[in-house]
């Protein structure tokens, strides 16, 4: 199983607010080769998530293309190779945890690989004892892990993750980065990981995306040397702050003027 | 804490309005001993128990049945609105007619053109499809987007959309609905047993029972069929608590709202629209091919047209329907709008002191479950069979209609409107004016909107009753004659009337909404 590529070709998008247009995004090019891990930054409604949105064929560009695995998205979606995590967890209330990382299963008529499929999952993201669980009855963290463990559950090959651990504290935020290494490690799916966290971006990815303020363009598109499979001890490096330190300035407001 | 001394104030206000209304019956203060004391309508009413029950029976045949399938086919619509959007706009027409038409009107032409039985359980499912399928496409199509938006992701289409996601976020509305139509189906039940001539039923034995000056036997009809209505809203309740778990108070359906239709071009709205108007007439003709039946007594539309315009009574029969509205309509929108001031005014009286919202509140919503046409009677009983009884009953209706709807637009208001202006230390009569008045005037005209059918029935069946005027009396004496072109006519006119009616409380809403 091989990630899918994923690119966007001068993509434009502006939403109508009150008959007046907002330009989210203005000629937008990305590409993510197949099996890429691709961290996207940038201040918050500059059109992060409408990105993601457009990947997935939920929003349709005004101009430009987007492909997924050579398709446009809404086909590939069909397919059941994509996963998603969206910003906020998007639970079924009246399904327990169990039951909603089910869910994509039930949506595409598949069955988990094996039976216990679910039960790693659940026990990936620290939740054995919540397995019969309402969402109602988590916590902002433990619901976010619910949609984590969703958004692997079908082995996907284009992996969608909108700021998945925004509600984590710091220590389960690292264990949750390290399983997701793990993870895309070992499958490989092309990763778009959209995040506030710049260290967590550097650990992550192969490449780490910084977005302008609106329309987004692209103000930094910066390579991430550092050898995997990436130990946590990288969090201790020097190199490592140096580069967070680098990517940060990008988003100090300045940033934009200078970079004009 | 604070539910309890709603349920104390509540109490205590029912205890005293029994005491009293005991006291009057007692010493007959009322119009000659027409109001009997509770005691004594209960002794009554024991002491003739056996000679209630295949009455009692009938009816809840009839109601169960007409809920049953009202329910099975509100539902069906519903889905069929939902995943199709444009078949809600081309049944807007006969949406809007089930709504707004006084159902009385259309007792006499069931009965033309149906079995008496297949008449009854087919205006008590009409009675029950509205409220029921509002209901449920308002919680088939609201549903949580960010859950939508994940179904997609992952591929899924309408289908799964609806099985996974929809039905199961609609069960509160479903349930919610249901409790609306249970009551709704004993009134269905009562009034088409009232306009059939069917042998049993407590429809039949009020109408068996008018011409006895029995108060009391009277009131134990009334009582009984309100009875009936009120077990059916607790059992469906009582279900809706079991299956979702909650037991919100949702007793008013509001009426529909006009679909926006901005994505269309001009032309296509303007097709839909003609459409949407020509539906009814042409289910109407349809039905009519289906039953198979004479001419002379089924009318077609174009039938009804001839009647009125171009035959030889044609003349007389728009005097007459002309003399009928003039009476009928002047009425019902004085007794309406006397309704709505008053609602109005309480529920900003009691906005400043809520005890009275609290202990009234539940009081009318009691009143929602009452089946009109028993209790019809009983204000004949008191108010005599002039005027003052129509206008009695229209504002009575409107008023506790309404008052529900705004208590419940009311407590809609965020806190954080009021804790705005109280910080600029604003006083209650300012906080009524600046916050409460202007939240509350869409709550108004949802009130109105909801109000005008059950105030048209109340006025129909008083004419029809008692008061030998109007639109309902016209109706009677038809059926009376056999003058089946009136019976046709009446019930055409009086369609019209409610829509229009209803169309021009919708224009009033939109002009001053700016
Ligand atoms: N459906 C919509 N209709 C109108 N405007 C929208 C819609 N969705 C997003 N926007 C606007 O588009 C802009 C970008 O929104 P988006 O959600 O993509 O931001 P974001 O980068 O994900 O921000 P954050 O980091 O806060 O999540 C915002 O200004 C928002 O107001
Ligand atoms: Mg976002």
């Amino acid at each position: 199983m091989q990630g899918l590529p994923l690119s966007f070709t001068g993509v434009k998008k502006a939403f109508q607010i009150k008959g007046q247009a907002l330009p989210v995004l203005d000629g937008l090019d990305l590409n993510c080769p197949a099996g890429s891990f691709t961290a996207l930054l940038g201040p918050s409604g500059c059109g992060k998530s409408t990105l993601l949105r457009l990947a997935l064929g939920l929003e349709l560009a005004d101009a430009g293309t987007i492909l997924a695995g050579n398709e446009n998205p809404a086909a590939m979606r069909k397919t059941g190779a994509v996963g998603v995590a969206f910003q906020d967890a998007a639970l079924l209330p009246w399904r327990n945890v169990e039951d909603n990382i089910l869910l994509p299963f039930e949506v595409l008529g598949r069955q988990p690989d094996s039976p216990d499929h679910i039960g790693e999952l659940i026990r990936l993201v620290g939740l054995e004892g919540f397995e019969k669980a309402r969402p109602a009855e988590l916590s902002g963290g433990m619901r976010q892990r619910v949609a984590i463990a969703r958004s692997l559950a079908t082995r996907p090959r284009l992996l969608l993750m909108d700021e998945p651990f925004g509600a984590l504290d710091l220590i389960l935020r690292r264990q949750m980065n390290l399983e997701l290494q793990r993870i895309w490690s070992a499958a490989r799916p092309t990763t778009l990981l959209i995040t506030h966290g710049v260290d967590e971006a550097v650990y992550l990815a192969d490449r780490v995306i910084v977005l302008s303020n609106r329309p987004a363009g692209i103000l930094a598109n910066i390579a991430i040397p550092f050898e995997r499979p990436r130990a946590p001890a990288l969090f201790r490096d020097p190199e490592f702050h140096k580069l967070c330190d680098e990517i940060s300035a990008w988003l100090e407001p300045q940033a934009e003027a200078s970079s004009r | 804490m604070k539910s309890d001394r709603s349920w104390v104030g509540t109490a205590v206000l029912i205890a005293s309005i029994l005491l009293l209304w005991e006291a009057a019956g007692h010493w007959r203060w009322v119009a000659d001993g027409t109001l009997p004391a509770p005691t004594a309508i209960l002794v009554r009413l024991f002491a003739e128990r056996g000679e209630y029950w295949p009455h009692v029976l009938a009816t809840l045949k009839i109601s169960s049945l007409g809920f049953i399938i009202g329910n099975l086919v509100a539902v069906a619509a519903a889905v069929c609105f939902c995943l199709w959007p444009a078949s809600e706009r081309l049944m807007r027409g006969i949406n809007i007619a089930i709504f707004a038409v006084p159902p009385i009107a259309i007792v006499p032409v069931l009965v033309i053109a149906l079995d008496a039985e297949v008449a009854q359980v087919t205006l008590a499912a009409l009675l029950v499809y509205f409220p029921s399928m509002t209901a449920t496409l308002a919680g088939l199509r609201d549903i949580d987007p960010r859950i939508a938006d994940l179904v997609s992701a992952y591929g899924g289409g309408r289908t799964k959309m609806l099985l996974l996601v929809r039905f199961r976020a609609a069960l509160p509305a479903i349930m919610s609905g249901f409790q609306v139509a249970a009551p709704a189906a004993v009134l269905g039940a009562v009034l088409a047993e009232f306009g059939s001539g069917a042998r049993w039923g407590l429809g039949t034995y009020l109408l068996g029972s008018l011409g006895r000056a029995e108060p009391d036997r009277l009131w134990g009809i009334g009582l009984t069929a309100t009875a009936i209505a009120g077990i059916g809203y607790v059992l469906a309740a009582f279900v809706a608590h079991i299956t979702t778990g909650t037991n919100r108070s949702v007793t008013l359906i509001a009426p529909p709202r006009s679909y926006d239709a901005k994505q269309d071009n001009a032309v296509s709205r303007v097709a839909m629209g003609v459409a949407a108007i020509l539906a009814p007439f042409l289910l109407w003709q349809l039905l009519l091919v289906i039953a198979q039946l004479s001419p002379i007594i089924a009318k077609t539309p174009l039938g009804v047209i001839d009647y009125l315009f171009f035959s030889k009574f044609s003349a007389a029969a728009q005097v007459k329907i002309l003399a009928a509205l003039a009476q009928t309509i002047p009425i019902t929108i004085i007794g309406m709008l006397i309704g709505l001031a008053t609602a109005f005014a309480l529920a900003l009286i009691s906005f400043a002191a809520p005890t009275i919202m609290r202990a009234l509140l539940p009081f009318a919503l009691v009143t929602q479950t009452m089946p009109l046409v028993a209790l019809t009677p009983l204000a004949v009983l008191i108010f005599g069979r002039g005027i003052t009884v129509t206008l009695v009953i229209t504002i009575s209706v409107t008023f506790f209609a309404a008052f529900v709807v705004l208590a419940q637009g009311f407590a809609l208001i965020p806190r954080s409107a009021f804790d705005l202006v109280d910080s600029y230390g604003a006083s209650t009569l300012q906080k009524l004016r600046m916050v409460a008045i202007p939240a509350s005037r869409s709550w108004l005209f949802v009130a109105a909107r909801l109000a005008m059918p059950k105030a048209l029935l109340g006025v129909m069946i008083a004419e029809w009753l008692a008061t030998g005027r109007g639109l309902g009396n016209l109706l009677n004496q038809s059926r009376g004659y056999l003058d089946y072109g009136m019976i046709w006519t009446v019930a055409l006119v009086s369609v019209l009337v409610a829509i229009a009616l209803y169309q021009m409380t919708n224009l009033l809403d939109r002009l001053t909404s700016r």
